[in-house]
């Protein structure tokens, strides 16, 4: 590559070009909506989507309709989590219980988890219950296939080793099992935060449960002059989704560090 | 193969069934005289679902939203491709917009949704433009990552060759991303269905999920179950089909992967 000497410009150039393209996108925003290009009945002019942003962050409505969004996420995420991380070191760990199981799971992953949605309205109405149940559901599947395969994963010499020091139970668990199969945990956890946000989203909007996604709904309903506090909402989504995603990756990093070089290797769920 | 090979074989991957098997009967029998509203009788939500989708003419909701589907989804996977492909050509305007690109595709589709439907109204055209929103991310960033992923000796070895650019794409860079590809293609397909019937529930006519939605509001219970197992059908379907055209495309892939296997 290049000499060394430009190093310092070598790193700040891109991100310089970064925040070029994004006040430009913005700028763009601006541009179009004053010269009415975009039809100031659908698209609400940057400036006053971000005003309206500036009002929402003070208003205490924001922070409760987030609020109730991230407890729906969090909570279903755990629920779906724990029960995909039990569920799938049983059947990771047992080749009977393992080629048994597998073909219900991979049919229920591929099963579009919205299916569910209108039977968890019926049964629970717009609650937070409904929402927890959708997301613990659409992200227990695809994260037991990957909680299996981590566990099947270990290193046969690993595995021979542990055999002959006689690791047992909960021992031969945290010191074999886990380690090797935490890079396709994390994997399966950083797709499943994602997938659940989303998941949370749509059942606030269908659903009518309390959350950003309802927030969205009834101010596209109160009509044009609500517009920039539906985009306003939409970017505030759109951050949430960056937090939960950016969290987790490094989340990710940080605990595995001293399996990188693995991780690399690892399928990513696909 | 001999007949006794052949038997064997099929035996020993038909006796994982029946654990699948053990649940339909659970389910049929636990349900057989169930009072529940929300949990009818597995034997009248078959009988309906006969009448209604292999009789009836519910089908017709079934062929709506499969066409939806599959513009949607060529579309998101043509413009994934593509533009995965530009991103990884022009490394520096690719990385200059990826902060955007980034905050666009970690925007829950659904949040925009009303938006859209507000914009567009509830016709064809807005729910394929909520499919492929949602869809083309997975293709695009995988075909990005997948090119990025290029042995560079290759791409230098096709340069010493004087090899036209499209050739180097055709015979080098392509062949290596492909796996990459068809795995943002498949994570693509199973995005576009559910926003398939996401558009149907939140506004729409027509389609599987108006009429599981409309069932509901109904109470009409055992046409919503119909429904739901149809749509669950659907989806593990395409994902058979898609799996099938997979082992074709990467049949070289594959057959390498084994050999490497067995070392």
């Amino acid at each position: 590559m290049g000499p060394s000497s430009d190093g310092v410009e070598r790193r700040w150039s891109p991100i310089a070009a970064r925040l070029l393209v994004v006040a430009a996108v913005l700028a763009g925003w601006e541009y179009l909506s004053a010269s009415g290009s975009l039809d100031a009945s659908s698209f609400p002019s940057m400036t006053d989507t971000m005003a309206e942003l500036a009002r929402q962050l003070l208003s205490a409505d924001l922070w409760t309709a987030l609020w109730n969004t991230v407890r729906g996420w969090a909570t279903g995420l755990a629920i779906g989590g724990s029960l995909a991380v039990l569920v799938g070191t049983l059947l990771g760990l047992n080749r009977f219980a393992y080629l048994s199981v597998i073909p219900v799971v991979e049919f229920l992953k591929t099963v579009p988890v919205i299916a569910i949605l209108p039977l968890a309205i019926v049964v629970w109405g717009a609650t937070l219950q409904m929402k927890v149940f959708l997301v613990a559901f659409g992200v227990f599947w695809p994260l037991t296939i990957q909680v299996i395969y981590g566990v099947r994963a270990v290193d046969p010499v690993v595995r021979d080793t542990a055999v002959v020091l006689r690791l047992r139970g909960v021992r031969r668990f945290v010191g074999v099992t886990l380690p090797s199969a935490a890079p396709f945990i994390a994997t399966g956890l950083r797709v499943a935060a994602a997938v659940g946000l989303i998941l949370t989203i749509i059942a606030e909007l269908i659903g009518g449960a309390k959350g950003l996604g309802l927030s969205i709904l009834t101010s596209v309903n109160a009509g044009p002059q609500r517009l920039p506090a539906t985009y306003a909402l939409i970017l505030v989504t759109g951050v949430a989704g960056v937090v939960v995603t950016s969290a987790f990756a490094r989340l990710e990093r940080r605990v595995l560090h001293w399996h990188e070089s693995q991780r690399n290797l690892a399928p990513t769920g696909a | 193969m001999t007949g006794a090979v052949a038997l064997r074989w099929v035996w020993s991957n038909v006796w994982r069934l029946w654990f699948s098997a053990a649940i339909l009967v659970l389910w049929w029998v636990l349900s057989a005289d169930s009072t529940s509203t929300f949990f009818p009788p597995l034997q009248r939500i078959l009988e309906r679902l006969h009448a209604l989708w292999i009789v009836g003419d519910a089908r017709r909701e079934l062929w709506s939203s499969l066409g939806h589907f599959a513009v949607g989804y060529t579309v998101a996977g043509l413009v994934g491709v593509g533009v995965g492909a530009l991103l990884w050509k022009f490394r520096r305007i690719g990385d200059a917009v990826s902060p955007v690109l980034y905050f666009v595709y970690v925007i829950p589709t659904a949040a925009l949704l009303p938006a859209i439907v507000a914009i567009m109204g509830i016709g064809s055209a807005m729910k394929i433009t909520i499919i492929v929103l949602a869809a083309v991310w997975p293709t695009m960033l995988n075909t990005l990552d997948g090119m990025r992923g290029v042995d560079p000796l290759k791409l230098d070895t096709a340069k010493v060759l004087h090899m036209s650019a499209l050739r180097t794409v055709r015979t080098v860079v392509v062949p290596a991303a492909m796996p990459q590809i068809m795995a943002g293609l498949r994570h693509s397909l199973q995005v576009a269905v559910i926003m398939m019937v996401v558009s149907e529930l939140i506004a729409s006519q027509s389609g599987i999920g108006f009429f599981i939605l409309e069932a509901q509001q109904r109470f009409a219970i055992t046409e919503m179950w119909t429904g739901i197992i149809v749509l669950a059908l659907v989806g593990s379907v395409l994902t058979v089909v898609f799996i099938a055209v997979e082992r074709v495309v990467l049949a070289w892939y594959i057959g390498a992967r084994a050999v490497e296997r067995k070392g």
